[in-house]
């Protein structure tokens, strides 16, 4: 009975460790930013531009190149991600869907440095020579680039909702004579908004959470972006090339802020995602 | 042979197989207009596999073979149903299929039974609105739910979502009605409520039906069709079907 | 006629779209493959150096990428084995003992640490390694040991989560059978639900090999530099594959090093691949093998 209790005790320590490993995340930049916050210095930083040389840190350019780069990878990414989807779980005849179904798989396996290095090889001087300026670095290279690595998490996410929705719907829409397109968006897509919603909202958190596409592909300018042709930096290819620097500095201190944001985000996310699942799992029970 | 009683499904040389299991041998029968026939023998003896193969809704289960010819007389024509220029959806809108267990779809009761009309398409909002009024009052359900359209039709109790399921075969006006095992699910009310409909239906359309109950085969049907080891056992006319002078 | 149509345009738009994204891939991939398949030599791992040399660790690699591969490895093996046992023990914990309001609230942070960007896992790394620089020692700096605790950090809800769903989604019969028995709910787990879902977890373990052999915005904070040669210890900086590739993307001096980031990327991929198709092997090998009994 004693060994019962201590593996129990273990394996609940396991589990208070895991926890505080996400408490101690938040935890340390809250409190290594804490001098910032009490300085009154934190909410300005939102609003002001990057100017070192008038000791002016702010972070709103960074904040405006992550929001583009990530909304704008998500625009390309979505009708994409909705079409193979589809075609994986209900339009698509004959071998190619499964074979599409295992390419999306084995892409979360890509790492992303690769996807970066074939980016800066391949993309960026396509896009230089299209533009006729600057250096092809810019948030539209970054965007396109990052569709692509957000891609798989939203085709997988939708086309498991897809085919998650109750074969009996399907064989009712069969019988009364629903074409495989009207099955799609009369049966199939209404069943599984949650998941799409879901999906997207994954997909949002793995773009605004990349780093290395953006530090390798969008051109890390400070100054904010005019068009999604300009170069633009994003907050954690911020964190990246700032760390180099002086520990103590107060160009260091606004990554507090930049790791505060990011983690705010990510958490309203996850908690988003899982009120929408929750609600969805309940239904689900309770017409069964 | 009376005049008005001609063929409307005919079946020959039928084979079926799911993988290596033969289901169906070489089965040959006609299918009266009009009729209410129904299809009796033991379980797994591919009775239901007979309905879909009417509507071909058996097409995309791995595995599984057909060989043999079928007509249907639609749209006063005779049609070769697994001719590659017969269109699918409409020969479902033709040949309605209520299943065992009633399925509606997650939507609301209006939108269950107008569904099959916004997959025709071009109907009016009104004419949709007619039709389905219509289509809820020969499946006996207008009055049950005529005040509560907009609720999820998966509110409703068994009888009714089957009675519901009818409706929306019903909606398009089918010629065919293939019907399996449309009572099993139900209790005695309901079961007796559904086959006073089937009775009802007759006017309008072909109906064909499986069922295990022979006394429900009697108390509805005019024709019977009994399936064995694949084969036809027997196949002719009910006499005197006690419920029909009701 | 116009049903017609949208019928077709919506079939034609899911076809393209599949075809987009192929072809995306295939572009991309294929060209580091057709640009670096003409590097992939010995030359490429032990530079100058003769192989035998540099696998007993005899001579020190300069222009290859041995190093590189020995520092990932080293690393992937080290977070590896602090990930796993605390990652499946909790996984264990939050399918088996953790219920009602602890489950949900455990499950919100795994949820949240799992949705972290890496960068920030790296920088949290960075930050406990200068503090412990300021507090416990002047000794410890961003090094070897840093970067496989933010990594293991990194892939720890992986391992909870595919853990816990491993356990989970065993049929209520496994669950019933040894207690009724007479087993005692730890002997359960240990000798019956773990051996049953050992898939599951072996894959999900694979994976994570996988995302810290990949990752390179956790060590590119906590200790990676571009040249150190083969780690030293615990506390000594190394380099790493990925952010060797990184490197060589940015600030690539010459033709041949930039053909050696070439190579790298495609050992990289293949390590990558290999490790991926692994874990689908592995998933659907030991179900079968469970599910149809001992062949």
């Amino acid at each position: 009975m004693r060994t019962e209790r201590l593996v129990q005790h273990l394996l609940g320590l396991a589990a208070a460790c895991s926890v505080a490993v996400t408490v101690l995340i938040f935890g340390f930049m809250v409190i290594l930013g804490l001098p910032l916050i009490t300085g009154g210095a934190f909410f300005q930083m939102f609003t002001s531009p990057w100017l070192p040389s008038q000791a002016v840190y702010g972070i709103a350019p960074m904040m405006v190149g992550t929001v583009s780069i990530a909304g704008l990878a998500l625009a390309f990414s979505f009708p994409v991600s909705l079409g193979c989807a589809a075609l994986i779980s209900v339009l698509g005849t004959g071998p190619l869907p499964a074979l599409l179904h295992r390419l999306v798989r084995f892409m979360t396996g890509i790492p992303t440095v690769v996807y970066g290095f074939a980016g800066i090889f391949v993309l960026v001087p396509m896009i230089r020579e299209w533009v006729g300026r600057g250096s092809g670095m810019c948030i539209f290279s970054a965007a396109l680039l990052l569709a692509v690595l957000v891609a798989p998490t939203m085709i997988l996410f939708f086309s498991d909702s897809f085919s998650s929705v109750p074969k009996a719907y399907l064989t009712a829409a069969d019988a009364l004579g629903a074409t495989p397109v009207q099955k799609l968006f009369h049966v199939v897509i209404p069943c599984s908004w949650r998941g799409l919603i879901t999906g997207v909202v994954l997909a949002l958190g793995r773009a605004l959470g990349d780093t290395l596409i953006a530090l390798m592909i969008a051109g890390n300018a400070t100054a904010m972006p005019g068009s999604v042709l300009d170069p633009a930096r994003t907050l954690t290819a911020h964190i990246a090339l700032v760390v180099a620097a002086d520990f103590d500095s107060l160009e260091f201190r606004t990554l507090f802020a930049c790791g505060i944001i990011l983690y705010v985000c990510t958490t309203l996310m996850v908690i988003f995602t899982r009120r929408v699942g929750a609600v969805s799992e309940r239904r689900l029970w309770r017409s069964a | 042979m009376l005049a008005q009683t001609s063929i409307k499904i005919k079946v020959r040389n039928l084979f079926f197989s799911y993988a290596e299991t033969a289901v169906l041998k070489d089965l040959t029968v006609d299918i009266l207009d009009r009729s209410i026939t129904a299809v009796v023998g033991p379980s797994g003896r591919g009775k239901s596999t007979l309905l879909s193969i009417f509507n071909r809704l058996w097409e995309d289960i791995p595995g599984a073979r057909m060989k043999g010819s079928v007509h249907i007389h639609l749209d006063g024509t005779d049609r070769d149903i697994y001719h590659p220029a017969c269109s699918l959806p409409d020969l479902r809108r033709k040949v309605g299929l209520v299943f065992q267990i009633p399925n509606p779809l997650p939507m609301s009761i209006y939108k269950n039974v107008a569904f099959p009309r916004k997959l025709a398409g071009g109907s009016s909002k009104q004419q949709v609105m007619d039709a389905v009024e219509t289509a809820l009052k020969q499946a006996f359900l207008w009055e049950d739910v005529k005040d509560r359209l907009r609720e999820d039709a998966r509110s409703l109790s068994g009888g009714q979502q089957q009675r519901l399921c009818m409706a929306r075969a019903l909606v398009v006006n089918p010629e065919v009605l293939l019907l399996d095992e449309p009572t099993s699910s139900l209790d005695a009310e309901a079961t007796e409520i559904i086959e006073q409909l089937i009775l009802s239906l007759k006017e309008n359309c072909t109906i064909v039906m499986v069922s295990h109950d022979m006394a429900q085969v009697k108390r509805v049907a005019e024709r019977w069709l009994e399936l064995s080891e694949g084969k036809m056992m027997a196949n002719g006319r009910i006499s005197a079907p006690a419920c029909r002078a009701r | 006629m116009a049903k017609r149509m949208i019928e077709k345009c919506v079939t034609a738009f899911a076809w393209l779209s599949g075809l987009l994204l192929t072809a995306s891939v295939a572009g991309l991939m294929g060209y580091v493959f057709v640009k670096g398949a003409g590097s992939l030599s010995l030359s490429l791992f032990f530079g100058d150096t003769a192989p035998m040399d540099a696998l007993l660790f005899r001579r020190q690699v300069f222009d290859g990428i041995f190093p590189a591969m020995v520092g990932t490895l080293t690393l992937v093996g080290l977070s590896i084995s602090i990930a796993v046992p605390v990652g499946v023990a909790t996984g264990i914990y939050m399918a088996e003992y953790a219920t009602g309001r602890t489950k949900h609230i455990f499950g919100l942070f795994f949820d949240i640490l799992a949705g972290i960007p890496s960068i920030l896992v790296g920088f949290f790394g960075f930050s406990v390694a200068v503090f412990l620089h300021h507090q416990v020692s002047d000794r410890i700096a961003p090094c070897l040991l840093i970067s496989a605790l933010a990594l293991a950090f990194l892939v720890l809800p992986y391992l909870i989560r595919t853990t816990q769903t491993a356990l989970e989604n065993l049929p209520r019969q496994v669950r019933v059978t040894a207690p009724a028995l007479g087993a005692s709910p730890i002997q359960t787990i240990f000798y019956v639900l773990l051996p049953q879902s050992l898939s599951g977890i072996v894959s999900g373990i694979i994976l994570s090999i996988g995302r810290c052999a990949e990752d390179t915005a956790v060590i590119m904070l906590t200790g990676v530099v571009a040249t150190a040669g083969l780690p030293s210890s615990l506390l000594s900086n190394y380099e790493a594959l990925p952010f060797f590739i990184y490197t060589i993307s940015s600030q690539y001096a010459d033709h041949t090093e930039l053909m050696r980031g070439y190579g790298a990327a495609i050992v990289l991929l293949a390590i990558c691949a290999l490790l991926f198709t692994l874990a689908t092997l592995i998933r659907h090998r030991l179900s079968d093998h469970l599910l149809y009994g001992g062949r």
